[in-house]
């Protein structure tokens, strides 16, 4: 679920934050920031703090983006994967996007029950010589404990909001938000048990390499002071370098309110 | 499994369970899904490959320079000696290893120590190219403070910064011109080694020199023990580099930890040199003048004499401030050098600086690099050139960083010709530029090669026309004949002068040549010494190219 066209990308981020697109063709994307996108995203404190010490509204910024290549000439910011603005702003949606809660949007007269879903999103990295992440999105039902992979791809298919349709009802989860979470976290432990580590075993073996080397090294140099130190010094160096490690991130997660749909699976 | 360490998340459920208990604020379907997809495009899903390449779409890296990247993370895990030749993008291929593990998230704290003048260079290219936030240190800056920091060795080294440093824990270092850490004796040395760090990067263009065990001392900072301890080395490899060659598990052993890219070896060969030595004859006046002052400084020690003879080559202005100088100083010869003086006022303008105008017309296109040794002529060439509605620009190693930017900024979009005096030569780069004339021949060749390196390097897209200006039957005939065309230094031995110099035990090749013309009693003598230097700097040259092959890679 990469980002396919960052044009797309950028005019629905800024439609969600309720800037208006000013002017959107050929790749050119300019927008008339809200007072508190421009306090997000253009750092000037200390407008803003005199603004409103005088007691005017101020006025925010309006931004223009270039996501076209041939036009990057033009008046605007080039914005492309590595730009220090794309960066900026996916950390403001790392930092403010990590929780919610959603319902399945229904148009019914009949009363209609939603079943309690526990998504979590996570970010696994495996640390080796080298560094590898994987991203796993993962559904828990709440009420029969039925788990489900790729669940941001299926979400995707239905239509979801913030309040619940007309005529239907949540029903009370059975598993907690808490244990559901170690469930989840217990199967991912049990998914990378079953893998296979020649990327920890080619780091193990090169940590090991080094370590003798580096005793080699120390084996004859008595006469120096502090050695031991160094050589200690040296070793955490080592390890800290090669000791294979794996992370769990988790990017965000929310209590997702879904009708009962019977392509959804045990996985 | 028990191998492998697992760090869990632990704090994103507590944070969720407040936020549920507060019943938010919760994110849009819309916004949460755009983290979601946020994540996915940032993540490294590979081990291998460099993700670098699609966060630098505005920079055109060369081929030889994306695989000393790859080659440094994939191959050397981050500890590597970068040994390219001068001109082929060190400081690209280090920025790009940098910008790698910062991507992976394997790179937060890191400390850069590069010669001072070069430091705000660094800065502007790692924020620039790379958008790397490095910043120069600064008097109130705190080390733990900024994460990637770039500072010279000998700010760092001192008290009370060495502490602090070493009480960081770095994820990487890196050291530009390291092969001044040659010896381990050294604070500097000392220093490095006992940085706490993760990766480390060796920038240096001259790897081994005449000492084995430098490159002993360079591969023990980043991978101890890779060639063995101490006693060992030196017992099985002795202190002469020479056994390098003869010793294929040895070479095998540096090509681990250290990568070397060749001019020949790489693109850079397409854009080439054309060198033209540019002859002119002094007027008659000027011809007068100059054996009056031959003649009158006959008494004087001989490097007085030289220097004057010099100076009159390059301007009238450079001679005169160093005749006034000593008539103000010396009581015994002040009215020779008085007369002198008031010759020299009599004087039209400089038959040199009217050549350098001709070739400037002559390509009234083109930007133009001159460089002088003399603040006098610089001042000269400036007016002169303005005379002849040359728009002009100084450039001088004394300037601040800001200055220079400025510039060179003006040069590039305003003036047609900088002129640079000596100390100008390091750490400008004027890829743009691909015209450059040697107003006087230093004395040092090496000055020659970093002169040229200014316009001949990564970047440069255009063939480079280099012009050196001679003035016959002069001292200049003498340099560019003996020292110059000689050992062929243009053509051939740009690229392996130190080398070749370290190889002859000559630290110093302008002190060597002061002292051949200082303890000469005549000409003649200075020149059949200066033929001696010039044979035995082409017959170590030839014989040290084939070697040169034999290690790197």
């Amino acid at each position: 679920m990469a980002i396919e066209h960052l044009h797309d990308f950028l005019q629905n981020y800024f439609t969600a934050h309720n800037c208006e697109l000013v002017h959107n063709q050929d790749g050119i994307l300019t927008v008339q920031l809200t007072e508190k996108m421009d306090r997000a995203l253009m750092n000037r404190p200390f407008y803003w703090h005199y603004v409103k010490s005088t007691g005017f509204a101020g006025e925010p910024m309006k931004l223009t983006l270039i996501t076209n290549p041939d036009r990057r000439d033009d008046k605007g910011e080039w914005i492309h994967f590595g730009s220090p603005r794309l960066q900026q702003l996916f950390a403001h949606l790392h930092d403010n996007e990590k929780f919610t809660k959603l319902f399945q949007k229904i148009d019914t007269t009949k009363k209609t029950a939603l079943y309690p879903w526990l998504v979590i999103n996570i970010k696994i990295s495996y640390i080796g010589k080298q560094k590898r992440d994987e991203i796993i999105s993962i559904g828990l039902h709440l009420v029969n404990g039925m788990m489900k992979t790729e669940m941001m791809e299926y979400l995707k298919t239905i239509p979801l909001q913030m309040t619940i349709s007309d005529y239907c009802f949540t029903i009370s989860p059975l598993i907690k938000v808490k244990s559901g979470f170690k469930r989840i976290e217990a199967v991912l432990e049990n998914y990378i048990e079953n893998q296979t580590y020649e990327w920890a075993d080619e780091s193990l073996k090169t940590l090991n390499e080094e370590i003798d080397l580096l005793k080699h090294f120390y084996s004859d140099r008595m006469d120096e002071e502090n050695l031991d130190n160094k050589m200690e010094q040296e070793l955490n160096e080592i390890t800290n370098r090669y000791q294979p490690h794996v992370l769990f991130n988790v990017i965000n997660g929310g209590i997702f309110y879904l009708t009962d749909d019977p392509t959804l699976t045990i996985q | 499994m028990s191998k492998i360490q697992l760090k869990k998340d632990t704090t994103f459920i507590e944070e969720f369970l407040t936020n549920l208990d507060n019943e938010g604020p919760f994110s849009s379907w819309e916004l949460f899904q755009m983290n979601y997809q946020a994540e996915a495009t940032s993540m490294t899903p590979t081990f291998n490959g460099l993700r670098a390449l699609d966060y630098l779409p505005h920079v055109d890296f060369l081929p030889h320079q994306i695989q000393t990247a790859k080659q440094a993370v994939e191959e050397m895990n981050g500890r590597a000696i970068l040994a390219d030749e001068v001109g082929l993008g060190k400081t690209i291929e280090a920025g790009l290893i940098l910008k790698e593990y910062m991507i992976r998230g394997l790179v937060k704290k890191a400390l850069i120590l590069v010669p001072a003048s070069l430091v705000s260079q660094w800065a502007k290219e790692l924020n620039e190219k790379f958008y790397i936030p490095a910043i120069p240190y600064r008097k109130s800056y705190n080390w733990e403070q900024v994460d990637i920091l770039i500072s010279s060795i000998d700010t760092a080294k001192r008290s009370p910064h060495r502490e602090q440093i070493l009480d960081i824990n770095y994820d990487f270092i890196l050291i530009d011109e390291a092969h001044k850490l040659k010896n381990h004796k050294t604070k500097n040395y000392e220093f490095v080694r006992a940085l706490k760090k993760k990766y480390c990067l060796l920038l240096t263009a001259t790897p081994v020199q005449n000492r084995l065990i430098e490159i002993f001392n360079l591969v023990s900072i980043l991978k101890p023990g890779h060639l063995g301890n101490y006693e060992t080395f030196l017992e099985q490899y002795g202190k002469d580099r020479k056994n390098i060659k003869q010793d294929a598990y040895l070479k095998q052993l540096v090509q681990k930890v250290m990568i070397r890219n060749t001019r020949k070896g790489t693109e850079l060969s397409n854009t080439s040199r054309n060198i033209e030595t540019v002859w002119l004859d002094f007027t008659e006046e000027e011809k007068a003048f100059y054996q009056e002052l031959d003649q009158l400084t006959g008494t004087f020690a001989t490097f007085t004499k030289i220097t004057l003879l010099r100076e009159i080559c390059s301007s009238r202005e450079a001679c005169f401030l160093s005749l006034k100088k000593m008539a103000d100083n010396e009581n015994a010869n002040s009215e020779i050098f008085r007369s002198l003086m008031s010759k020299i006022e009599e004087l039209p303008n400089h038959s040199k600086a009217e050549k350098v105008v001709e070739i400037i017309q002559r390509n009234s296109d083109e930007k133009v690099i001159i460089f002088t040794e003399y603040r006098a002529t610089q001042l000269y060439l400036q007016w002169y050139l303005q005379q002849n509605n040359i728009t002009s620009v100084p450039f001088r190693g004394g300037f601040k960083s800001g200055k220079k930017d400025w510039m060179k900024q003006l040069f590039k979009n305003h003036a047609q010709v900088l002129i640079a005096t000596e100390a100008g030569g390091e750490g400008i780069n004027l890829q743009f530029c691909n015209h450059l004339i040697n107003y006087d021949l230093p004395w040092n060749p090496m000055r020659i090669e970093q002169r040229i390196g200014r316009i001949h390097r990564y970047g440069q897209e255009k063939d480079v026309h280099i012009y050196n200006m001679a003035i016959r039957e002069t001292v200049e005939e003498h340099i560019m004949n003996l020292l110059y065309e000689k050992i062929k230094l243009f053509e051939q031995v740009i690229g392996n002068l130190d080398m070749i110099l370290a190889e002859l035990n000559i630290t110093d090749i302008e002190t060597e040549l002061q002292t051949i013309f200082s303890e000469s009693t005549s000409t003649g003598e200075a020149k059949i010494k200066l033929d001696n230097l010039s044979s035995i700097i082409k017959y170590t040259h030839d014989s040290t190219v084939s070697e040169e092959k034999q290690y790197g890679n």
